[in-house]
């Protein structure tokens, strides 16, 4: 026994750590890739890398701040980012499971958006307990009605979801400035936005919203609000789906193989589309949050605002999975948030992000890293040609004619 | 009825269809490097990203040289470069080519505000003024023609020049030896080695025009339309190129005649003031046409075999 235990030791850290640290090491390599290109971007163009840094965590975590900015306040910026991120994250890591790519996050926000805009505008005389319950459902339905369209046209007509995505993102973004750019929607008299939604559609701040001294501050200057508790929910809702349930099997079974999971009696075109209707009730509930919580009334500031697509990069980052995606979400919030602070503080474009963003993308995408040993769990994309449908599809029903045989001969 | 006798009226204007053959132009650059891309086998959605790096260095080079043509050229050279990294990345690290696309978009939407603060220390929404744009090329006696010189021969240089690209694309890929190796390549790479043909070089060659044509039509975007570089100027047309492509299932006429109907789609939006239609409604039809021809037209749309399917030598 003694001998044993020294001899598991020696082995150095236990196998759980080191399991940890082998799923950890191509995210964190990537990112750190991605920061050291980063830094030499900034310095080759006269910039002060350490002092662009140092704005950056300051203005993501509240950490470092030299400038006195107060920390709080730096923290409560990047729980703003943080609730859609995750949420339009899982709803591109859910279609991936299922070797589907979601691009179309950005347009399923909007219409989620959209749909919970429109009845918190219209209904001001309902009581919150049932108002607020009722936005968030509807935005959930208008993202997904959304994803469906493109889930149904890939089951049915073999339309490349990432290109449907493409499309949709775009007629969503034009249907948004219709409805409130002399549209329907549009509050009257006012510019490019829709009226507010009723208070009774709003979502609480995490401190109370009123003129008194928090931290320094008064109330009204924190923007943080418990969104972030439906978006944590939607996260272990996700997990749970994913490994504890026989959809989220089926799921991952037509990720790993469509032919298999169809040998396997899973109905692929059912799945596909199930599965989209799901993202994209994901991402239309982000949608419906940062409505209730935050902008109040639908802007045309959702064309500029990127949490669509930051969603792939928080997706590919988190490995598909509930905790990476959490994790990513909180990496990329304090990016947007430092974002402004390394502007304002250190002259350095806030795009430096989305420099840093795409440069992470593009080390986990070419798995770089990939002299370590190390290999991504692959999205699983099963490249699909109608050839090779139509032969799976004689095949299996072969299949299924020998399996009814064999049970006449066993009967 | 305001709307027909509107859309009349705009029909009988030359001006109309010259600015629907100036934008058909604008898409048909990147459309035909999508297809050259795409027939090779690497899936390509970056031309929105390189188009824009392609603008912004246009405009950059305009001012720091004052030339034009040298404009043009880092344009396209600037494109190109994007284009290798998506090229290295998704031929020789064989990453998702989709991924690789997004991050090539998101890198050029970052990368160009950067340096335009860097360079021109604007806050991020500054818009940079071109000092010189690139020639119209009024054709003598043909020009004068009334109607149809002001439709066909007034044109922007760039106009004619991308009505050259599509004929050379045309007789490359369907009548010269290096157009079938091309296209076996993306049909069947392993058969296309086996016979002798280097699949990468192909690929990366393939990849790379992509890069330089999208860079070309950022060019004519910022020095020739514009004349101005805007942050994210290219509005989504490098997906307008990428949905041409498709719309024209993948072939150079194809590609040509969706950019005409695109085209047109934007002249009728600029003139829209007279028009009493919603213009955002209209905006949609580009996006909504290819999502119909996807769904019912083309059915099981028909990419070339072995399209976005990374090649390792000796794989099945």
């Amino acid at each position: 026994m003694a001998a044993a235990a020294k001899s598991s030791a020696r082995q150095g850290p236990p196998k759980i750590l080191r399991r940890a640290g082998r799923a950890l090491a191509v995210p964190l390599g990537s990112v750190l890739l991605a920061f050291v290109v980063g830094a030499i971007l900034v310095a080759v163009t006269g910039g002060d890398p350490f002092k662009a840094y140092q704005a950056l965590i300051c203005g993501g975590f509240g950490l470092f701040c030299f400038g006195g900015e107060p920390s709080v306040l730096q923290l409560s910026n990047t729980l703003v980012f943080l609730a859609p991120l995750i949420m339009a994250g899982i709803a591109v890591a859910l279609p991936f499971r299922a070797g589907m790519f979601n691009i179309g996050a950005e347009g399923q926000l909007i219409m989620g958006a959209i749909a919970a805009a429109t009845v918190g505008i219209h209904l001001t005389g309902w009581p919150p307990w049932a108002l607020l319950p009722l936005v968030l459902l509807c935005g959930a339905a208008g993202g997904a009605l959304w994803a469906g369209i493109v889930g149904v046209l890939k089951a049915t007509t073999g339309a490349h979801e990432v290109v449907t995505t493409i499309m949709l993102n775009f007629v969503a973004q034009w249907f948004l400035r219709f409805l409130i750019i002399g549209g329907p929607l549009q509050l009257p008299g006012g510019s490019s936005k829709s009226s507010p939604i009723a208070s009774s559609a709003q979502l609480a701040t995490l401190i109370p919203h009123d003129n008194r001294i928090v931290f320094g501050l008064p109330g009204t200057v924190y923007r943080a609000h418990t969104g972030l508790f439906i978006a944590l929910a939607a996260a272990a809702l996700f997990a749970f789906l994913l490994w504890r349930t026989s959809l989220g099997y089926e799921i991952r079974a037509v990720g790993q193989s469509q032919r298999a999971a169809r040998y396997a009696g899973i109905s692929v075109r059912r799945t596909l589309i199930v599965t989209m209707l799901i993202a994209g009730a994901f991402a239309g509930l982000a949608g419906a949050v940062q409505i209730a919580a935050v902008d109040h009334n639908l802007t045309d500031q959702y064309f500029s605002d990127t949490t669509g697509f930051d969603a792939i990069a928080v997706a590919l980052l988190g490995l598909n999975s509930a905790v990476g995606i959490i994790l990513a979400a909180i990496l990329f919030g304090a990016l947007h948030a430092g974002g402004s602070v390394m502007q304002s503080d250190a002259g350095v474009s806030g795009n430096l992000v989305y420099v840093l963003q795409a440069l992470i993308l593009f080390s986990i995408a070419a798995n770089f890293l990939r002299s370590f040993k190390l290999r991504l769990p692959s999205p699983g994309r099963v490249p699909s040609t109608p050839a090779a449908d139509a032969v799976a599809e004689v095949v299996a029903h072969e299949a299924e004619t020998e399996l009814r045989a064999d049970d006449k001969d066993t009967a | 009825m305001n709307f027909f006798t509107d859309i009349f009226r705009l029909l009988g204007t030359p001006d109309l269809w010259h600015a629907s053959l100036q934008y058909a132009a604008l898409l048909l650059l990147p459309a035909l490097g999508g297809v050259i891309s795409e027939r090779a086998g690497v899936v390509n959605i970056a031309m929105e990203g390189m188009m824009l790096t392609g603008a912004f260095f246009a405009v950059a080079v305009d001012l720091a040289a004052h030339n034009v043509w040298l404009a043009v050229l880092a344009s396209m050279v600037a494109g190109g470069l994007m284009a290798l990294i998506h090229a290295v990345v998704s031929i020789r690290y064989r990453a998702d080519q989709i991924v690789s696309g997004v991050a090539i978009n998101i890198f050029a939407a970052g990368i160009t505000v950067f340096l335009v603060n860097r360079l021109y220390g604007l806050a991020d929404v500054g818009q940079v003024a071109a000092r010189d744009s690139l020639p119209n090329w009024n054709i003598p006696l043909l020009g004068a023609i009334p109607f149809l010189g002001r439709v066909f021969f007034q044109q922007n240089i760039m106009v004619y020049i991308a009505l050259l690209v599509l004929l050379g694309t045309q007789v490359l890929l369907f009548r010269t030896r290096l157009g079938l190796r091309l296209r076996s390549v993306g049909e069947h790479p392993q058969a296309a080695d086996t016979a002798g043909i280097n699949v990468y070089v192909l690929r990366y060659g393939a990849v790379v025009t992509c890069g330089l044509l999208s860079g070309l039509a950022g060019a004519f975007l910022a020095i020739g339309i514009a004349n101005t570089f805007v942050p994210g100027m290219t509005d989504g047309r490098g997906y307008i190129a990428l949905a041409a492509m498709i719309f024209g299932k993948w072939t150079p006429i194809g590609a040509f005649i969706a950019t005409l109907i695109f085209g047109f789609g934007q002249a009728v939006y600029d003139a829209n003031s007279s028009i009493h239609v919603s213009q955002y409604l209209l905006s949609m039809t580009p996006y909504l046409l290819t999502l119909i021809v996807l769904a019912a037209v083309v059915r099981r749309s028909s990419p070339p075999a072995a399209d976005g399917i990374p090649y390792i030598p000796g794989a099945e």
